[in-house]
């Protein structure tokens, strides 16, 4: 695994868009179906480990829920929305709300895409919009708990989804 | 072509036979059986008892044997699989059939899990090619995993379950699994080779005990809590239905993992219409 980026940035629309990504060198996943829900499991799988089961997934037919302890909502999300075509396999799950949302909307995506001789996955948060970051016009230290607390959370998860995927690979 | 199957009088074994009735067929039981569409012979994979003999002449061989419910089932599955390894290299077998688990292996994969890769592996030891197909809980009538669900939603009006009950799994109908089970038989391009095989729909556990739910006519309330262990699951799993906590402990320690299909190669290698969840659980409860 090679490659590892993080980045951050707010959108003009006032959302958050954040991204990790790593190299490989073959596919994780086919590019089917099967192969695109892969990816979206295995990151609410990272989740609960790297948490040790303290935040969990939970789903039903009309979405997600991840929950801390099993009682607060963080965050809902949608079904998962499935691609695969012309390389690029990837899981969608729209934001619909919960505690760390200010607001529905913006999604997450889990992607594997080739990138030259390679593949990059990938987790994206876009037009997200958290309830911990500083509002416009707020001082900076309003946002502390999103800047010092969620947003490495959120990294520290990518980092251990993208080696559960090479990991389950290679089993 | 000469077939012998081994655990033909469990519910994936019953269900196989009269899908293979055009070849030669033995089947294999621990017990003197005598019953139309095959010839039974007596063997016991574990002790190594008339497994040769239940060998001679046979092309492909189906492994469909487990040990879920023996205290060191681990061990067991080892030595049984590799019994049937050793005598079918001996018997010149030029192919061996195994229904594993479905879920990613790892360091904290369930022991039945792991048990269940390892007897693959085993199986492999002795050079014959080995075709696995893995599939996680098998819907159908008998069905150690389907039953205890059934028993769940038959006795309980309020459950409080594990969390495990929103992990998402895939299961598949009996019928499609067997259908995938005797397609490989004698196909080269199945030497070998591993395949993922789910059912058409992916869910969790508690909207499987739903669904089952709403197809008796019932609507039971779910109380999902965060700490309840494997073993005080299995505990009171084997309060509240028919199947032992032996064999459920195992079971419920591989819930915690996601039991989903990575890959769809076996729907190439056989094109299959398959059984929606509703469809494959009516079938099984009737």
């Amino acid at each position: 695994m090679t490659g590892w980026e993080t980045s951050e940035r707010v959108l003009e629309s006032g959302g958050f868009e954040s991204r990790q990504r790593v190299l490989v060198a073959e596919p994780v996943v086919e590019a089917s179906e099967a192969g695109a829900r892969t990816l979206g499991v295995t990151y609410w799988q990272a989740v609960d480990r790297f948490t040790r089961g303290g935040i969990r997934a939970s789903w039903t037919g009309g979405g997600g829920k991840l929950k801390l302890l099993g009682g607060a909502t963080l965050l809902t999300f949608g079904p998962p929305e499935l691609s695969f075509e012309g390389g690029l396999v990837s899981c969608r799950h729209a934001i619909q709300g919960g505690l760390l949302a200010l607001r529905a909307g913006g999604s997450v995506s889990l992607a594997q895409r080739p990138e030259g001789d390679q593949q990059e996955l990938s987790v994206t948060v876009e037009e997200y919009l958290p309830r911990l970051a500083a509002r416009a016009g707020a001082p900076p230290w309003t946002g502390m708990l999103y800047a010092k607390v969620q947003s490495p959370f959120h990294a520290a998860v990518s980092r251990r989804y993208f080696e559960l995927l090479l990991r389950s690979r290679n089993a | 072509m000469n077939v012998t199957v081994f655990g033909a009088t469990g519910v994936v074994g019953r269900a196989l036979v009269p899908l293979l009735g055009k070849h030669e067929l033995t089947a294999v039981s621990r017990t003197a059986r005598d019953e139309p569409g095959a010839r039974w012979v007596v063997a016991d994979a574990a002790s190594g008892d008339g497994v040769g003999a239940a060998l001679e002449g046979a092309d492909v061989v189906y492994y469909l044997v487990h040990s879920l419910g023996a205290g060191d089932f681990e061990e067991q599955d080892r030595i049984a699989a590799e019994t049937v390894a050793r005598e079918a290299a001996s018997a010149g077998v030029r192919q061996i059939v195994y229904l594993g688990g479905l879920g990613a292996d790892g360091p904290d994969a369930s022991p039945h899990l792991r048990s269940r890769r390892e007897t693959g592996q085993r199986l492999a030891s002795a050079g014959v090619p080995v075709t696995t197909l893995r599939a996680a809980m098998i819907i159908g009538k008998g069905s150690a995993a389907f039953e205890t669900i059934l028993g769940l939603v038959k006795r309980l009006p309020v459950m409080v379950t594990p969390s495990w009950v929103s992990t998402p799994t895939q299961p598949i109908a009996l019928d499609d699994v067997t259908q995938y089970l005797a397609g490989v038989c004698a196909n080269e391009a199945a030497y070998g080779e591993g395949y993922d095989t789910g059912g058409p729909e992916v869910m969790t556990y508690r909207q499987m005990i739903e669904r089952i739910a709403a197809l008796l006519g019932r609507k039971p309330a779910i109380v999902e809590v965060p700490i309840l262990t494997p073993y005080l699951s299995s505990l009171w799993l084997n309060l509240v239905t028919p199947v032992n906590a032996s064999v459920a402990r195992p079971l419920i320690e591989g819930l915690r993992n996601p039991t989903i299909a990575r890959e769809e190669r076996i729907r190439k290698l056989l094109p299959l219409e398959l059984t929606p969840f509703d469809e494959a659980a009516r079938r099984a409860l009737a």
